[in-house]
C-alpha cells in the first residue's frame, strides 16, 4: 500500500486530474480572470435577485457569465463565431449548448421574437392621439448620435461606434440586434450596459429633468388626449411598417415584429397568439437571449479598457438622449399657445426604455403639481422612442455594415 | 477593420449628422401620415355624429309629435268621460286594514328581541 502512495505513476494521475480540471486552470497564467470574471457574474446575480435591477433578463445573463467563465466547462466558444460569421465547418464537432443557443442571437432571431411580443404589449394610442409624440422620440435619439462620436473619441472603431451608440435607444432588444450584426465581440459589454442603465433609468433621468427644466414648466399640465377608435388602431402598424421598411429595408425586421405584434393585440381576433407572444414565446425567448448574451462576455472580451468605456459611454448616452427629449420639448413650446404647451417632462420619456421611462416622468410631474398625470401623454414619446431607436439602428446598420 | 481604415472625423461627423437627421426626416413624415389618418378619422367621427345627432333631433321632433296628439286625444276621452254621469254606485266599503297574527312576522318573538333580566 505504501509502496503504491510512493509510486510516480499515481502522483503523475493525481496531478494530471487537477491540471486538466477547472480548478487547475485558475491556476495557470491569467487563470485569475476567470476569478474575476465568475466574481462579476455573482455580483449580477446579487443585484439581479436583491436589488432587483430588471432582474429577468439580468439573472439569466448573470447565469450565462457564470457558465462561460467556468474553466473546462466548454459551453461557449467564441472562436466559431469569429470574425463575425458562424463557422459552420467546424460547428457540429466543437459547438457547446450555448453555442446552439447563441445562434438565435447570432442569426438575429431572438431581438425580433421579443419585438414581436414588446409590441403586443403596446398600447400606441397615446402616439396615435398626439403624433408630435414622434419629434420627442426622435430628439431623444441624440443620444445614439452623440455616444457615436464619443466613442470614435475614445478610439473605437466605426463599427464599434454604431454598437456603443446604440446603448442610447435604450431598447435591449435593438442594441442586441445591432451589435451582433456590427461588433459581435462587444455584445455582452454593451448588452450588460445597456440593461443595467436601463434598470437606473429612475436615478440617471430625474437630475437631468430638472436641470433643464423650470418649476413652472414642471408644473404644465397637458389637455386629455382625444379617444382613438379600434380602426386607427388596426391601421397604424400597417402603414407604420409599410413606410419604414419601405424607406430603411435593413429596420424591417425589428419595426415589421413590432408592429406585427401590436396589429394581433388590436387587431382583437387572434387573441390566443396575442396572449402566446406577450408571455410564453416571450419569456422563452427571453431565458435563451439573456443566457448566451451573457456567455458572450468571456474574461477575453470582457476584462479591457474597452468594456470600461462602454460602461462610461453608456451613460453619456442616456443622458445626452434625455436632454435631447427634453431641449425639444421646450424649444416646441416657444412655437405653442398658451394652453397647448407641452410639458417638457415627457421629453425624457422619448428614450425607450418602455414603461420606465414614462413612469419617471409622471413621478417627477407629480412631485411639482400632485393633481398632474402625465403617464398617458409620456407614453407617446416613449413609444415613439421604441420607433426612433428601430429607425437608428437600422441607419446605422445600412452604413456600417 | 480594414474597410474602416479610412473612416476619419469628417465622415464620422457626416455619418452622425445625416443618421440623426434621416431618424427626424422618417418620424416627421410619420407624423403627417398620423395627421392624416387622425384627420380622416375624426371627420368621419364628427360626420356620424352629426348625422346620429340629427337623425335623434328628427326622432325627437316626431315623438314630441306623436306624444302631443297623445296627450290630446286622452284630454278629450278624459273631459268626455268626466261629463258623463249617469249612475253611481253611493256604496263605501270600508277595507281591513291590520294583518292577522302570525308567529312567522312577529316582533315578540323575532331574534332582534333583547333578552330581558328577569
Amino acid at each position: 500500500m505504501i509502496s503504491l502512495l510512493q509510486s510516480d505513476f499515481l502522483l503523475d494521475s493525481v496531478m494530471k486530474f487537477v491540471e486538466t480540471s477547472g480548478f487547475g486552470a485558475f491556476f495557470a497564467p491569467g487563470g485569475w480572470k476567470f476569478a474575476v470574471m465568475i466574481a462579476l457574474a455573482c455580483f449580477l446575480l446579487y443585484l439581479a435577485i436583491k436589488k432587483q435591477f430588471e432582474p429577468l433578463l439580468l439573472l439569466p445573463i448573470a447565469f450565462g457569465m457564470l457558465l462561460t467563465n467556468l474553466p473546462g466547462a466548454e459551453m461557449y466558444h467564441s472562436e466559431l463565431f469569429a470574425g463575425g460569421h458562424v463557422h459552420w465547418d467546424i460547428f457540429v464537432d466543437k459547438a457547446g449548448l450555448i453555442d446552439y443557443l447563441y445562434l438565435g442571437v447570432k442569426l438575429g432571431i431572438y431581438p425580433c421574437l421579443i419585438f414581436v411580443g414588446v409590441g403586443a404589449m403596446t398600447d400606441f394610442g397615446p402616439l396615435i392621439a398626439n403624433p408630435k409624440s414622434f419629434l420627442l422620440g426622435a430628439a431623444a435619439q441624440l443620444g445614439i448620435f452623440a455616444t457615436f462620436l464619443g466613442a470614435k473619441a475614445l478610439g473605437f472603431e466605426p463599427n464599434e461606434c454604431g454598437s456603443i451608440g446604440i446603448i442610447g435607444g435604450a431598447d435591449g432588444p435593438t442594441s442586441i440586434f445591432l451589435t451582433a450584426r456590427l461588433a459581435p465581440d462587444l455584445l455582452g459589454p454593451i448588452a450588460i450596459a445597456a440593461y443595467s442603465y436601463m434598470a437606473l433609468v429612475p436615478v440617471i433621468q430625474p437630475p437631468i429633468m430638472k436641470a433643464l427644466t423650470t418649476k413652472k414648466e414642471r408644473m404644465i399640465k397637458m389637455s386629455q388626449l382625444r379617444q382613438v377608435s379600434k380602426t386607427e388602431k388596426i391601421i397604424f402598424p400597417v402603414i407604420i411598417t409599410v413606410i419604414i421598411s419601405l424607406l430603411l429595408p435593413s429596420a424591417a425586421p425589428l419595426v415589421g415584429c413590432l408592429m406585427l405584434g401590436n396589429l394581433m393585440k388590436e387587431c382583437g381576433v387572434v387573441d390566443r397568439l396575442s396572449k402566446t407572444v406577450q408571455n410564453e414565446l416571450m419569456n422563452i425567448v427571453v431565458i435563451f437571449l439573456g443566457i448566451s448574451v451573457g456567455a458572450t462576455a468571456t474574461a477575453a472580451s470582457f476584462l479591457n479598457f474597452k468594456t470600461l468605456g462602454i460602461l462610461v459611454l453608456g451613460i453619456v448616452a442616456f443622458s445626452c438622449g434625455t436632454a435631447g427629449g427634453l431641449l425639444l420639448a421646450k424649444f416646441m413650446n416657444l412655437f405653442l399657445p398658451e394652453g397647448k404647451k407641452i410639458n417638457p417632462l415627457i421629453g425624457s420619456a422619448g428614450v425607450s426604455a418602455v414603461p420606465m421611462a414614462a413612469r419617471v416622468s409622471q413621478t417627477v410631474g407629480q412631485k411639482e403639481n400632485p393633481s398632474n398625470f402625465l403617464l398617458m401623454h409620456a407614453m407617446g414619446p416613449n413609444v415613439a422612442g421604441v420607433v426612433g431607436s428601430a429607425v437608428a439602428a437600422g441607419i446605422l446598420l445600412a452604413f456600417l455594415s | 477593420m480594414d474597410k474602416f481604415a479610412n473612416v476619419g472625423w469628417p465622415e464620422m461627423l457626416l455619418m452622425a449628422g445625416l443618421g440623426f437627421a434621416v431618424v427626424f426626416a422618417v418620424l416627421v413624415l410619420l407624423i403627417f401620415v398620423m395627421k392624416a389618418m387622425g384627420w380622416v378619422f375624426t371627420r368621419q367621427k364628427k360626420a356620424a355624429k352629426a348625422a346620429a345627432n340629427g337623425a335623434a333631433a328628427a326622432e325627437e321632433h316626431e315623438a314630441i309629435t306623436d306624444q302631443e296628439i297623445a296627450a290630446a286625444i286622452a284630454t278629450a276621452l278624459k273631459i268626455y268621460k268626466s261629463n258623463l254621469h249617469d249612475q253611481e254606485s253611493e256604496m263605501l266599503t270600508i277595507h281591513r286594514i291590520t294583518r292577522a297574527y302570525s308567529p312567522w312576522s312577529s316582533k315578540i318573538h323575532g331574534l332582534t328581541q333583547l333578552p330581558e333580566r328577569k
